[in-house]
This record gives C-alpha cells, sequence and structure tokens, in this order.
C-alpha cells in the first residue's frame, strides 16, 4: 500500500489501541481484586487491638491483605487531614472522629450508590437498622456542601431512603461509639458501714445517683482528704475533655449540648450553661469533691486517678481498670440527669477515600469489618459496639460481665441518648475558646457567666471568619 | 583582710553549688528510679525509695511490647539516622562555608557572614508550616530528607560561627608558609588547615548531634512512622488511658544516655567551641 | 612574593595579596569565597527566605488547607487580626515575658554559679560536668518529668515540701496561671542554667589576673572588683550567653506543650504554641501565616537591638 495509506492505518491502529488500552484496564479494574487494602486507623483510642484481631478471618474471607496502620489521636489527625488534602490515593479506608467530619466531607466517598447496589453487597448485607440510630446519624450523615447541617429529627431507626429524600449522604459506616459513662467504687456503695453512715447523716439511701442532685451529698460524703479520697474526678483541664464535659452538663441543663445550633445559635451562654458551668465550678471550687490538680486534668489523669483509688467515682468514656494494689470493684452507670441526659457521645466510623483505587473492594471491607458477626468477635478485645444486636449479646454474655460488669449495658444506654458536637469546619477552635472559659471558671478565675460571654464574642468571630453566618441575637 | 571578707561569700557559693547540683540531679534521679521500679510502685504516696529493682520496662520498651503505637527501639534507630546524616551534611557544607568566611576575602563576606549568623533566630515553628504543606504535596512526609534538610539548615548557624572562629584562630602563616613551598590552595586547606580544626569541627558535630537528637517540633509534624524519632515516641507513652510511667521512664533514659555520655566526654570542646566566638 | 604579605602572627588572619596577584584573585577570590559558600546558603535560603515568601504570599488569603479551592484573596484581613485578636496578643506578650524573666534568672543564677565555680579545682570540675547534665536532657523528656514531679497527688516536690513543712497542702502547680509559670519558668531555668553557667565559667577563667590583683592592691573590696573589674571583662561572654539564650527562648515549643498546653487558660500559651495550633492542626493557613510574619518581625527587631546593647566593645559577629 502507499505510505501514506500506511501512516493512517498505523495512526488509527494506535489510536484505537490507546483508546482501546484506556477503557481496559477500568473494566478489567472492577473485576480484579487488589492484593491489599490500605487502612488508616486509630490506636487505643478506636481499639485498634480488636481489628488486629480479626486481620486473618478478613483475609481468609476475602483473600486481601488488610494493611493496618495505627496512629495516636493528633497524630492521626494530621495524616488523615494531610493525605485527604493532598488528594492522596494511598489508604484505601481510613478511621474518622466525628469532629472531622464536617470538614472532610468533599474528600470522602458517600456510601449511597454502594448500599443501593446489591452487586456490592453480595459478602455483607450492610443492615443499617442494626445500627444504634443517633450514633449513626451523629457520625454518618452529612450533607456534603452544608455540612454544618445535622440530620433533622430524632429517628429512631437508621432509614437510608429517608437520608437521600432529605439530600443527606452516608459517609462511613460506624466502628467504634465513646459516650460518657460514669464509673464508681461498687464495693464502697454496697458496703453496709458505708450505707449506714451515709443514711444516718444524710437520710437518704447510699446508691449510684441518677440526678445530679443525687450526685452532690455521695461526693461530699465520700471525700475524706485525710484518707486520700474524694468524691468524683472532672475534667476541666485546657482542651476538648473541658468542653464535653461542659456540654454534657449543658445538655442536662435542658439547654442544646451542641453549642452551637445548625442555624448558628449559640447555647452556651445561655441561663442553663451559665447554670451548668457555675455547678461545674462549685464542685470543685465550693464543695471541693475532687482531688488537688483537677483543673490540669485530662482523660489519662482521670483514669490515673480513679484506678490508683483516689476517687470513688469518675466519669469516662471507656472502662476502668483498678489497679492491683486497690481492693475495689467498679461498676457502671448512666451519667446524671438534672431535666434530662445528656452525655456527650462521639462516634469512629470508617470511610473510603475519594482519591482510592478500590473503592468498591474498600466498601466491602467496612461493611464487613463492621457487620454484625465481626464486632461480636471484636468484642473480646473490649471493641465498643455501634449495633443494637451486639450490644444485647454483650449484655448478655457472661465473661464480659465478670469483667466488666455492667459496662456495657451503660455503654448501649447512654449512646441511646448522647448529644454529638456542633458540625463546624472550625470546631477545633470553639472547642478550645469553651475549654478556656470552662477551665477558667474552674479554677476560680472567671465567674462561669464572664467566661462564657468572653468565649461567646470570641466564638462569634471564628464563625465569621469560617465564612458562616452570624445569627441574629 | 580581703580574704576575711571572702568567707560569708565562699560560703554562700558553696551552698549555691551545692543546692545547683542536688537540683539539676533530681529529675534525673526520678527518671531513672521509676524505671526500675515495679508498676504498682511508680506512682505511690509516700514515694517508695525501697523496691525491687526490674528491668521489665526496658524488656518491653525494647522488645515493643508496650501498647503504644510501635516499638521505640526503632524509633532510636531513626534519630540516629537522621541525626547522623544532618551533622554529617552540616560539617560537609559548613567546614567549607566557615573557611571562606573566615579566609578568603571576598564581596559581601561581611554581610554573609552577618545574614548566616542572623538566621538562628528564625523560629522552626514558622518554617515548618510552608514545609509541612509542601513536603503534602510533594509526597515527602514521613521521608528522611524531609527531617535532614531542615534540621541542617537549624543548626548551620550554630556550626558555621563556631567553625569559623576555629579557623579564624589558626595562624595564616601556617597556610603562607605551605603556599610559599609551592603547595596548591586545596592541599594547604586539606593538610595543614583542616587537621588543625579538628578539635573544633568535632565540637560543631557534637553540638548538632545533641540538638538533632533532641528536636520534637519537626519530628512531630513530618513524620508518621517510617521516620519516627524517639522524641515523639516517648510522648506517645502518655495518653487517653493513662501513662505508663515505667515504660515512659525508661524510654526517656535510653533517650538521653547517649546524649549524656556525649557531653561528658566532649564538655571541653563543647564550650570552648561556644566561647571562641566571644575573643576578638 | 611581596613583604606585605607576611605580616606579624594574628588571631583573625586573611591573605594580603600582592599588588600584581590582586586583581586577577580578587575576581578567583569571589568565585572561590562565593562558591564555598553557596552549599550552605542554598540550605538556609531554602528553610528561611523561601518559607518566608510563602507565608508571606499565604497570609494575603483565607486558606485552609483542606478546602484548597475556598481560597480567597483578603488583603490585610489576617495582619487585623493578629492586632485585634485577644488570644493571639496574649500569645506574643507570654512569649516576651516568657523570654525576658527565663533569661534574666538564668543569667544572674548562672553568674552565680560560674564565680563559684571559676576556680580551677577537682571538686569544681565534677561540680560542673554534673552541672551540665540537665543541658543535654531531650526537652521532652525534662517537660514529661517535670509534669509528674509536680503531680499534687504523687509527686515529689508537693510531697517532700509538705514533709518539710513548707507547705500545708499540696500546691496545684499546673492549675493557677503563677504557679503554672513557676513550673514553666523553673524548667526552662533547670534545663539552661547550666549552659550560661559554663560560657560564663570559660569567660571568667580566661580572664587576666593582673588587673584583678591590682584592684586588690588597691584597696578594692571584692564586690568593688567583681563590679568593675571582672564583669566589664566578661561582658563578650555574657552577651553571647544572653543572645543565644534569648534567641532559643524564643523559639520553646515542645516543654511548654507538653508540660502546660498553654494553659491554664491560656495563660502560658506561647505564640509557638499559638502558630502550631493554627497552622498545624486548625490547617489555617492564611491566618498562621500573618502571626508568623508578624511574629517574625518582632523577632529581628529584638535580636537587632540586642545586638546593639551587647555588642559595644565587642565583635560579636566578627
Amino acid at each position: 500500500m502507499r505510505r501514506r495509506d500506511f501512516l493512517k492505518l498505523a495512526a488509527a491502529t494506535s489510536g484505537a489501541a490507546v483508546f482501546g488500552g484506556v477503557l481496559a484496564p477500568r473494566t478489567a479494574q472492577a473485576a480484579s481484586k487488589p492484593q491489599m487494602l490500605n487502612l488508616l486507623y486509630a490506636t487505643a483510642e478506636a481499639d485498634s487491638e480488636a481489628v488486629k484481631l480479626v486481620l486473618p478471618d478478613f483475609a481468609s474471607k476475602f483473600g486481601i491483605k488488610l494493611n493496618l496502620e495505627t496512629y495516636p489521636y493528633a497524630a492521626l489527625q494530621q495524616k488523615v487531614f494531610a493525605e485527604l488534602a493532598a488528594s492522596s490515593p494511598h489508604y484505601d479506608i481510613m478511621i474518622i472522629d466525628t469532629p472531622w467530619m464536617p470538614a472532610l466531607t468533599r474528600k470522602l466517598e458517600p456510601l449511597t450508590s454502594y448500599l443501593k447496589d446489591p452487586k456490592y453487597n453480595d459478602v455483607t448485607d450492610p443492615n443499617l437498622t442494626d445500627f444504634i440510630p443517633a450514633a449513626f446519624y451523629d457520625s454518618a450523615v452529612y450533607q456534603t456542601a452544608k455540612s454544618f447541617m445535622h440530620f433533622p429529627g430524632s429517628p429512631t431507626e437508621v432509614d437510608a431512603a429517608q437520608i437521600a429524600k432529605q439530600g443527606f449522604e452516608i459517609f462511613g459506616l460506624p466502628i467504634q461509639s465513646n459516650v460518657l459513662t460514669l464509673a464508681y467504687r461498687k464495693d464502697l456503695f454496697d458496703n453496709p458501714q458505708e450505707q449506714q453512715a451515709f443514711q444516718s447523716r444524710y437520710g437518704k439511701q447510699l446508691k449510684v445517683p441518677e440526678t445530679w442532685d443525687d450526685f452532690v451529698p455521695m461526693a461530699e460524703f465520700f471525700t475524706r482528704p485525710d484518707k486520700r479520697l474524694y468524691g468524683t474526678t472532672l475534667m476541666p483541664g485546657t482542651g476538648d475533655w473541658a468542653t464535653d464535659d461542659f456540654k454534657t452538663l449543658l445538655a442536662c441543663w435542658g439547654g442544646d449540648g451542641h453549642l452551637v445550633s445548625d442555624d448558628f445559635r449559640f447555647s452556651f451562654d445561655s441561663p442553663a450553661g451559665i447554670e451548668a458551668l457555675t455547678f461545674y465550678a462549685d464542685l470543685i471550687q465550693k464543695r471541693k469533691v475532687t482531688p488537688p490538680g483537677v483543673t490540669s486534668f485530662s482523660w489519662d489523669d482521670v483514669s490515673a486517678t480513679f484506678n490508683s483509688g483516689l476517687t470513688a467515682m469518675a466519669m469516662n468514656y471507656h472502662d476502668m481498670k483498678l489497679n492491683p494494689d486497690v481492693k475495689g470493684e467498679v461498676a457502671y452507670a448512666m451519667v446524671p440527669k438534672k431535666v434530662s441526659y445528656g452525655p456527650h457521645f462521639g462516634t469512629w466510623i470508617l470511610s473510603i477515600n475519594k482519591f482510592a483505587k478500590n473503592k468498591e473492594w474498600a466498601y466491602r471491607a467496612i461493611t464487613w469489618l463492621t457487620s454484625s458477626d465481626t464486632q461480636v468477635k471484636m468484642l473480646q478485645k473490649q471493641l465498643h459496639p455501634t449495633r443494637v444486636s451486639v450490644y444485647r449479646q454483650a449484655v448478655s454474655d457472661p465473661a464480659l460481665q465478670k469483667d466488666f460488669a455492667n459496662f456495657y449495658e451503660v455503654l448501649g444506654k447512654s449512646l441511646g441518648v448522647g448529644v454529638g458536637r456542633a458540625r463546624l469546619s472550625n470546631y477545633s477552635d470553639v472547642s478550645k475558646a469553651i475549654a478556656v472559659a470552662v477551665n477558667n471558671a474552674a479554677t476560680g478565675s472567671q465567674t462561669p457567666q464572664a467566661a462564657l460571654d468572653a468565649a461567646a464574642s470570641q466564638i462569634k468571630g471564628m464563625i465569621k471568619q469560617a465564612g458562616y453566618p452570624i445569627a441574629n441575637g | 583582710m580581703a580574704d576575711v571578707s571572702r568567707v560569708p561569700l565562699n560560703i554562700a557559693g558553696r551552698l549555691v553549688v551545692w543546692v545547683s547540683m542536688i537540683g539539676a540531679l533530681i529529675p534525673l534521679l526520678f527518671m531513672v528510679l521509676t524505671s526500675i521500679k515495679p508498676s504498682g510502685d511508680a506512682q505511690t504516696i509516700p514515694p517508695k525509695w525501697v523496691f525491687r529493682p526490674t528491668l521489665e520496662h526496658y524488656a518491653a520498651v525494647f522488645g515493643g511490647e508496650t501498647s503504644s503505637s510501635q516499638a521505640f527501639l526503632p524509633l532510636l534507630v531513626h534519630s540516629a539516622l537522621v541525626a547522623a546524616a544532618s551533622t554529617a551534611l552540616s560539617i560537609l557544607v559548613g567546614v567549607p562555608a566557615a573557611y571562606a568566611l573566615a579566609r578568603v576575602r571576598f564581596t559581601g563576606r561581611k554581610f554573609l557572614s552577618t545574614w548566616i549568623l542572623s538566621t538562628i533566630m528564625f523560629p522552626p515553628i514558622v518554617a515548618a508550616i510552608p514545609v509541612f504543606v509542601l513536603a503534602g504535596q510533594l509526597q515527602l512526609i514521613d521521608t528522611y530528607p524531609i527531617l535532614i534538610i531542615p534540621y541542617t539548615a537549624f543548626n548551620l548557624p550554630m556550626v558555621v560561627w563556631l567553625l569559623r572562629s576555629v579557623i579564624a584562630q589558626i595562624p595564616a602563616d601556617i597556610e603562607e608558609a605551605a603556599r610559599v613551598d609551592g603547595c596548591s590552595r586545596i592541599g594547604v586547606i586539606a593538610r595543614m588547615t583542616l587537621p588543625l580544626a579538628v578539635p573544633g569541627i568535632v565540637a560543631a558535630a557534637v553540638l548538632s548531634m545533641i540538638l538533632c537528637w533532641n528536636e520534637f517540633l519537626f519530628a512531630l509534624t513530618l513524620t508518621r512512622a517510617d521516620v519516627k524519632t524517639a522524641p515523639v515516641g516517648v510522648n506517645e507513652f502518655t495518653g487517653m488511658f493513662g501513662t505508663q510511667w515505667g515504660n515512659l521512664t525508661a524510654a526517656s533514659t535510653a533517650i538521653v544516655a547517649p546524649i549524656l555520655v556525649m557531653t561528658f566526654l566532649l564538655r571541653r570542646r563543647l564550650i570552648s567551641g561556644l566561647t571562641m566566638g566571644a575573643v576578638k | 612574593m611581596a613583604k606585605a604579605a607576611i605580616t606579624r602572627p594574628t588571631p583573625t588572619a586573611e591573605w594580603a595579596p600582592s599588588p600584581q596577584e590582586a586583581k586577577k584573585s580578587i575576581r578567583s577570590d569571589m568565585a572561590l569565597g562565593w562558591s564555598l559558600v553557596a552549599p550552605a546558603l542554598v540550605i538556609l535560603l531554602l528553610m528561611t527566605i523561601a518559607p518566608a515568601l510563602y507565608l508571606l504570599q499565604a497570609s494575603f488569603f483565607n486558606f485552609t488547607l483542606l478546602n484548597p479551592d475556598l481560597k480567597r484573596f483578603v488583603g490585610l484581613d489576617n495582619y487585623v487580626q493578629v492586632f485585634t485578636d485577644p488570644t493571639i496578643r496574649n500569645g506574643f506578650f507570654v512569649t516576651l515575658l516568657f523570654v525576658a524573666v527565663s533569661v534574666t534568672i538564668e543569667l544572674l543564677l548562672g553568674l552565680g554559679l560560674a564565680c563559684a565555680l571559676a576556680p580551677r579545682s577537682l571538686g569544681n570540675n565534677l561540680a560542673s560536668t554534673v552541672l551540665l547534665l540537665p543541658f543535654a536532657v531531650t526537652p521532652v523528656v525534662s517537660a514529661l518529668i517535670w509534669r509528674e514531679l509536680l503531680n499534687p497527688n504523687y509527686g515529689w516536690v508537693d510531697y517532700y515540701l509538705q514533709r518539710a513543712g513548707l507547705i500545708h497542702r499540696p500546691i496545684e502547680w499546673l492549675s493557677s496561671a503563677p504557679t503554672a509559670w513557676v513550673a514553666m519558668v523553673s524548667l526552662d531555668v533547670w534545663q539552661w542554667t547550666p549552659f550560661v553557667a559554663l560560657i560564663l565559667m570559660a569567660g571568667l577563667q580566661g580572664l587576666p589576673q593582673e588587673s584583678k590583683e591590682a584592684a586588690a592592691v588597691d584597696g578594692a573590696t571584692v564586690w568593688q572588683t567583681f563590679w568593675h573589674v571582672t564583669l566589664p571583662q566578661l561582658r563578650p561572654f555574657i552577651a553571647i550567653a544572653v543572645l543565644l539564650r534569648v534567641v532559643e527562648a524564643f523559639k520553646t515549643f515542645g516543654t511548654v506543650q507538653i508540660l502546660t498546653g498553654g494553659g491554664p487558660g491560656r495563660s502560658t500559651e506561647l505564640i509557638n504554641l499559638t502558630l502550631y495550633r493554627v497552622g498545624l492542626q486548625d490547617f489555617q493557613i492564611g491566618a498562621a501565616a500573618a502571626v508568623g510574619i508578624v511574629f517574625l518581625i518582632l523577632l529581628s527587631f529584638i535580636v537587632s537591638q540586642l545586638l546593639q546593647v551587647l555588642g559595644r566593645n565587642t565583635e560579636l559577629l566578627h
């Protein structure tokens, strides 16, 4: 043939080859299984040991190696944000903590289409209705664009259809839930001498407090500095934990525990907020039922203090283990209420990286990891389950009862009434401002009203800077 | 008569020295003692001074059996590699620069000298933010170079300052004489000046190693697991579930021990190096 | 060879080129000089000027790392924030106060120690070695130890102070601003006084004895000798120690972050902690950039003023 025709044919062939080559891998990829999936995870905060436990099962079920990388909280947060900001495809699955979500909605893959397609649900049935609804809606359901909005109402069941109808998306599946619970020294509360002494002093029965009004005399009763025993711990150190303590009390006093509502109204400087913070500060300053140094306490101090037997009660987000030399017994209860319950909660979810290459398999992985059977197995490493069925099993398991008393029962109940956070992209700034206010009130360097007012004016500026509208009044 | 008035001053001086020595040692004593106390004895009131020493924490830390996300021994290795590489680079790059500033007459020398020394005041946190952004974009997070280059930059002003005075103190006559004898310039530098500068170079290297080894901010920000250094690792023994005091202090002792030894062996060189700059 | 080239031995020596070589050597010296300095220069530029330029341009934008597409030009807004936001102003104030207080204490204490340890003796040698140890301790480690020593429930400090009868209830060190400051400053003093003391000691040991003896013969008291003879001669060493300490103190981050986290409230929040939080935890690059630039300018000003004050009679940089 002639040269020109030959060239044309060559061009056409190579064009077709390229074109076909571009198409081919995609279709081939959809069918081909990856060798490995990368999972970016937390450490003890999200019970990485439980995940490690089921990795062999995953490998045998899927024939894929799940590569687990764990990082402690601060490093994890930076890593998640940095990876997503750089649109890096390295991690297929990432664990996301609730306060990070509002800033990440455009970087994580919405699951709605996967949930509907039977092709991807061949291995595991996601069974959404089994998830604890309050935790699910708080941690996994967002509007992509207006990520500050919460799903309206308090649905009693996870309903994917409704979620889609309201214009929301599901961004992950919950794996570990945390909620504030009250731990107490059962041996002290059940002790007959203590009961008698309490009865004669207060004319009431000594039992685990149900309301904050009950709480005060019991804390005072157990405050014996000369015997190195105090009523309770608190967490007013300058950090997120102080914010979480405060918002719990705010919700108990009837305020909106989210601190800032979806229409950017502040609830923390309301009368309820001031009352709640005054009560909190009084426990420390007036009634002195807390150990020395409490105003710089954070999570680890609470654990250290209660576990060494220094306090009779403690509020924390996980089970407590007394030190070997402390002869006592731990039991759990819901954090007391005033007008209502309002324990702070937050749930870790497993999400799919929007830029990952193996999203379908990542989806299969997360449905399997959060499935009922897998979560039951992970109970062996004290996973905080996110499914109603798993809680039922945990509560009726005698081995777990022996080791953790009624922790799972209380955990499950508390999750049902938990109160989440405001969904602000600059939440950590806002949280810090509130924490500073709480700390100042706790140390007595500011009155609760002054502290909260100062926080309010600061947060107003932060909201504006983040580009949100300022609410009127 | 002047001597009599010295006595109370001498006593005061001795008192200050003793109190300072005790004050200097107590935290270190706490660290080492807690690292060999059994777990239950670590946080007790009153503090236990009599106990059964145990090496279990060292075993746990080096054996990787702590509840940290990573074993500790590799972190020490990372620290050592980064410190060594950065120090080597600092010397490699600092010696010629110091030589030029001390010996070679060229326009802009004075300005360069001032500028290089002034960079010591640049706060690392200010550099950390752009470096973090850029490193993220270039996929350089958690790689060795992302620590080595900044560390070198942080230490160069000190290293150059030290080496410059060292070299300047070496009489030029020696070099002149060698030049007259027909040596090339490079030969002179290599065979005459550098060997005489070795003590100062050693001081600069030790200083650089110490500063790299102890650095925290950049390591915290720019590493994850592959290059995480010991200071970042030791901070992770405190977390949501309480502090493992035995493991923390064992790891701390492991971090601090090499530097203590190095400082002890080379203290004179270090101080003379740092103070040479004061003498004209 | 020109005679001018061979001069009497001087401490700082340079080649003086002969007239014949002058022109050629000047050009080649330029090339040589700059090429020898070039690698160091490149590394330094990379870590100082380059980041500063990046921050300068970033500071005019409202830019968060997570949603770079929402980046928008805001002119001087970030800078206005720096000067009006009370938390940022607080950060600068806390930092300045911290540096001033710490370095002053370290200087005074270091001077005292240096005088006590200057006379050469085995005991003093041993003491100065022991005192150098805190300098070598990794700052992170020292902060963790400090926190536990100051723990009101389990720490040695409160326990032994109570045993000694000096206090009746444990001091809650990290719970109130004044005591948190004592904790913060004492940690810095513990770590860095040896450094200052040893520099001053080297200075003292190098001083000529004649002037002191002359003063004694003239009937001067110990104090007068010290004030009028020793101190002025120590000046270059004091200058170095102060300059190095001030510069390093401004960079403090790890120790305070771990010891207090900026608390209680924001009373110990150094500007470095603020920068870290805004830039590397909240990823508000634009806002952090403005704070960083202002900090840089402030530092340059302070250090240059310091150099002027300290640099009289000493050629610190040459």
